[in-house]
């Protein structure tokens, strides 16, 4: 009977007493009167029907549910008839609770997502430590520790001895690069990312193939037919997703290898934010080399050369320290014991184990501070938002007032007020919260595309929406809508209805009760101008640093330049192959309609990418070096960049020739051992050299550097082969290096002769018109030579403002966005105000105020609010931009101008949102108001 | 409800317990429907208990939701018409037995304050 559905059993009910009232309007017929009387007394006799409805659902237990939908009914009405509130209630709360959610996942998935692996909590990255420097012959890393003080970089011999003897592990595997590969044999000739791995990589981290087969310890071996795993994405884009693709045979610098598989989709790199093209074995290291590798490095073999990461997985009952313990011991041993000691015993060598999630933090380390700023811009601007709702729905609340004391007359209990209160509220923070799901997404979207924008590679993290964070920021808006509309409702029900019914909301405040709440929207309001004075004034710094940046001028001429990079060594050319190569593209390219000027270098400017070594300056003290940073260029660079030449003369000809044949003398001795006893003046010339005014401001203070001699590093061991040294032959103006932010360094430009090359090609008009022209020239030169990193200078200095631009651009997306919520606020304040004392006004102009006396009162009450604000606000910024100090350029955390100008600003903004309701407050009719009352 | 005086709301309380016993009584005659329940409970009572016989609605409903009655339309014997009759069940009839000693005990004990036994020969 009971679970009978609800329109039957209620049915069921009108039938029933449908048929008693005909029955009682037939005896009340019998009594002979008119047909509208009978129908009278039959229901005065029966009794109310709706009551005896009511009545009989509450048996049945229905009156709550039909008094929640009576509420719901309600509060949807109420709230249509208030559509900017409603309106503005459910954006700020939409967008509080989605760009939240979508920034906490975006983080979430940059730093703390697991790794794409089989169990990856089980495994460690190998990290070493030891007191003194250890003297080993090359150190290679790929931005797989981000953190200072933790070098992940070891050897392979290293490696195989913990394959072979340690027993904690139930794997171990390595991992280096990724690596510029030239990559060849699927149309054109490209540039790839390749990994090397072990043989053992896929099957310790648990990786599988969708196609094909992954790698195995078999096929790392030198002996073995060389083949790659290709990465999913890389599969994707090149291959078009081809299954056909796995038996293909392609070439990795002219070393033919065949591919065997494609690996998961799931799985892009073990570092966050790092993605490769494709894996390929260590044994391929001797065929497949960078160019950055000497020709000699044996990386397999030599225990001095530090490039390899190494992560393994843990046995379950094995400890970290058990673990650490039992390979510190294996890499003492190398290091200290080993053929080649590379280090005393005080060194101390260690060996830790970071969990891999924690160690392998690459390119999160850089997008950290990024992310920082924007998850502190969006937490303020939530704060704003809930104390801006906050006080929409006091003061309209206080409107209600009236409303609450008619109910409470007609019989209804506080609870029941503060009940449809909070259903009203629950509504709002509802509609808003699915709102919010759909800003959330929709944001998470914008925020990958605006990170990613200033990385040519995929963004390398895959963020989805994190559930826990959207349900806790849906609960803390959730909680403020509801207590926001709740304590109104405490107040509201226990007013004395009669000065309430007879008075509204709108006449002199009585109570001390209304001044107080009166009192709470004010600080709401000024703690929203606090509030936006911080992200306003953060906003402002970021914006000027942008801009200091972009009014510097790096020491050379960057507009109209085109970039592009070659890397002839992958395609199988010699040094002096390369040379005559590049001499050969300069004068073909000088003689393209709409080239100005060509030249080249190793390294593009303010590309990131910079070189240096260490010099000995004539008159130090033996063995004692300083850094330079060092640029190799090609002939006309000078001119070509426009750099100035301060003193002494650009390289010539003769200075290319000279150093090419230092190079080749230099290279041949090294094959060779050089029975010449150390330190004895060599008969090689010195390699001519320009150097930056810093350099010699620095190292010459006192003298003319043009024309004297430098020398080369002075190491422990003694030095093997002929020490040219370098010969300065003029100065060149400074110029920035590495990029725009980094202080100007001491600077030497050597006569490039070997390596990859950047050329620059300063054109007359738009540098892009040019591209096309280009690669057909360097095709027709060599189709086997892949361009890359085609661009202009001009987008280059963009680039590596990036971060710089996207910090500006969200900040002060934040502070229009916090300045317009605060405007609000105060604007609903202020008209709340004014609406409430309107009879106020009314006497006071009857008394004889002037309307501009009552506009000023108003307007001095919204400044006084402001004024607040701003105590609060100003030494907030101040503190709070020392947050982001690292951030700033040419400018200190609490820039007194910015400071000025954010007050100025938000004065002048606040003054416009109170012109409205000051213009009401003038244009009261006096008439009108007293007869309110 | 909360604008009624003082004394109907307590004459209505003592209403609402002991309607519930004596509709069930009503009953024990055999089934009826409501408004011949009413109409007895009125003719029985000789009008005293200003009762709207509508209210009875509720109370019959409570009480078929504790079981004491259950329901069913039939069609009235005399008129060709369907009613919702009412009849009393087993727990039903065990309540009645219950109350009914209960309100006897009530009266004999408030009889015993109001009119003590005179000692009489």
């Amino acid at each position: 009977m009971k679970w009978w559905p609800f329109t039957k059993r209620n049915a069921d009910l009108e039938r029933e007493l449908q048929s008693d009232l005909a029955l009682e309007e037939l005896e009340q017929r019998e009594r002979g009167l008119s047909s509208e009387e009978v129908r009278y007394a039959a229901l005065r006799a029966f009794g109310n029907p709706a009551l005896i409805r009511e009545q009989t659902h509450e048996v049945w237990g229905w009156a709550p549910f039909e008094r929640l939908l009576q509420d719901l009914r309600f509060a949807l009405r109420q709230l249509r008839r208030s559509p900017g509130f409603t309106l503005t209630v459910v954006l700020i709360l939409a967008l509080g609770i989605g760009a939240n959610s979508a920034i906490f996942s975006v983080i979430n998935s940059v730093m703390f997502r697991a790794l794409p692996v089989e169990n990856p909590r089980n495994l460690v990255v190998f990290t070493w430590t030891a007191q003194q420097q250890l003297k080993y012959h090359g150190h290679s890393s790929f931005g797989d520790c981000g953190s200072p003080g933790s070098d992940c970089s070891l050897s392979m011999p290293f490696f195989h001895a913990v394959r072979a003897g340690a027993k904690s592990f139930s794997g171990v595997a390595a991992l280096a690069g990724p690596l510029d590969i030239n990559f060849a044999g699927n149309g054109t000739a490209v540039t790839a990312r390749g990994e090397y791995v072990s043989g053992d990589f896929f099957s310790t981290l648990g990786i599988k193939t969708i196609v094909g087969r992954p790698l195995n310890l078999s096929d790392d071996s030198t002996s073995a037919p060389p083949v790659i795993v290709l990465n999913y994405g890389y599969w994707q884009r090149s291959f078009g997703g081809d299954p056909s693709a796995v038996g293909r045979v392609v070439r990795l610098n002219n070393t033919q290898v065949a591919i065997v598989g494609v690996a998961d989709p799931r799985f892009a790199h073990l570092t966050p934010g790092k993605t490769q093209d494709f894996f390929m074995p260590f044994a391929l290291v001797d065929r497949v080399r960078s160019e950055w590798w000497g020709d000699e490095d044996d990386r397999l073999s030599d225990p001095a050369i530090f490039w390899i990461n190494i992560v393994a997985r843990l046995k379950p009952e094995v400890s970290i320290s058990q673990a650490e313990a039992e390979v510190s011991g294996i890499f003492r041993n190398q290091v200290l014991h080993g053929a080649t000691p590379l280090s005393a015993p005080s060194a101390a060598p260690a060996v830790s184990l970071l969990p891999a999630r924690q160690g392998l933090n690459g390119a999160s380390a850089e997008i950290a501070p990024l992310l920082n700023v924007i998850m502190v811009g969006v937490s303020l601007v939530l704060l704003i938002a809930c104390a801006n709702v906050a006080g929409l729905m006091l003061s309209r609340s206080a409107h209600r007032q009236k409303e609450m004391a008619t109910r409470q007359a007609l019989g209804a209990s506080r609870a029941r007020i503060a009940r449809q209160l909070i259903v009203e509220s629950v509504v709002l923070s509802i509609t808003g919260g699915g709102l919010g799901v759909i800003v959330a997404i929709w944001g998470i979207h914008a925020l990958v595309q605006l990170i990613s924008n200033g990385s040519a590679a995929d963004f390398g993290f895959e963020v989805v929406l994190d559930w826990r964070v959207f349900a806790f920021t849906s609960a803390v808006t959730f909680a403020t809508g509801i207590f926001a509309g709740f304590a109104p409702a405490l107040r509201g029900s226990r007013v004395d209805l009669t000065p309430a019914l007879k008075e509204g909301a709108f006449s002199i405040p009585a109570t001390s009760r209304t001044g107080l709440r009166f009192r709470l929207g004010d600080a709401l309001v000024a703690a929203q101008v606090a509030l936006s004075i911080v992200v306003l004034v953060g906003a402002g710094l970021l914006m000027r640093t942008l801009n200091n940046l972009h009014q510097l001028h790096p020491g050379f001429d960057t507009q109209n330049v085109l970039l592009f990079g070659l890397d002839p060594k992958t395609a199988g050319y010699t040094e002096s192959q390369a040379v005559a190569l590049y001499g050969n593209l300069q004068r073909r390219l000088a003689a393209l309609p709409g080239v100005v000027a060509v030249s080249y270098s190793q390294n593009a400017l303010l590309s990131r990418s910079t070189s240096g070594f260490d010099v000995h300056l004539d008159n130090a003290p033996p063995k004692s070096n300083v850094l330079t940073d060092v640029l190799p260029v090609g002939p006309g660079f000078f001119s070509t960049m426009r750099i100035p030449v301060l003193a002494g003369r650009a390289f010539t000809a003769a200075d290319f020739n000279s150093a090419v044949d230092t190079n080749a003398a230099l290279a041949k001795a090294g094959k060779v051992s050089d029975k010449r006893p150390a330190g004895s003046p060599s008969l090689l010339a010195p390699v001519p050299v320009m150097i930056n005014p810093t350099f010699a401001r620095r190292f010459f203070p006192d003298r003319n550097p043009v024309g004297l001699h430098i020398g080369n590093a002075q190491r422990d061991e003694p030095a093997k082969g002929p020490q040219p040294g370098f010969l300065i032959v003029g100065i060149a103006g400074d110029t920035k290096y590495e990029g725009l932010r980094r202080e100007v360094r001491p600077l030497m430009f050597l006569p490039l002769v070997q390596n990859s090359a950047h050329f620059e090609l300063r054109t007359a008009t738009d540098p892009d018109e040019l591209v096309k022209a280009v690669r057909s020239v360097v095709t027709a030169v060599d189709d086997k030579l892949p361009l890359f990193a085609v661009r202009t200078q001009a987008e280059q200095v963009e680039q590596t403002l990036f971060q710089e631009r996207i910090m500006s651009r969200l900040a002060s997306f934040f502070a229009l966005l916090a300045v317009l919520l605060a405007c609000v606020g105060l604007y609903g304040l202020m008209a709340f105000t004014v609406n409430r004392r309107t009879s106020e006004i009314g006497i006071r102009m009857a008394l004889g105020a002037e309307r501009s006396r009552i506009a000023r009162m108003v307007l001095r009450e919204s400044l006084l609010l402001v004024i607040c604000g701003l105590a609060i606000g100003i030494p907030a910024a101040a503190l709070a931009s020392r947050l982001i100090s690292t951030q700033l350029f040419g400018l200190r955390p609490g820039d007194p101008f910015t400071l000025l100008a954010t007050c100025v600003l938000m004065l002048g903004v606040t003054a416009i949102a109170s012109y409205l309701p000051a213009r009401r407050a003038a244009s009261v009719d006096p008439m009108r108001a007293l007869r309110n009352e | 409800m909360s604008s009624m005086t003082k004394e109907t709301q307590q004459r209505m309380a003592v209403l609402q317990g002991t309607l519930d016993m004596l509709v069930l009584r009503t009953l024990l005659y055999g089934p009826a429907h409501g408004h011949q329940i009413g109409k007895h409970i009125q003719r029985t009572t000789n009008d005293f208990l200003q009762m709207q016989h509508g209210s009875l609605y509720p109370a019959l409903h409570r009480l078929e939701k504790r079981g004491w009655v259950v329901s069913k339309w039939e069609t009235a014997p005399d008129i060709n018409r369907e009613f919702k009759y009412y009849r009393l069940t087993e727990k039903g009839r065990k309540q009645l037995v219950a109350e009914e000693s209960q309100w006897k005990q009530m009266t004999e004990a408030v009889a015993r304050v109001m009119w003590p036994a005179s000692e009489e020969g």
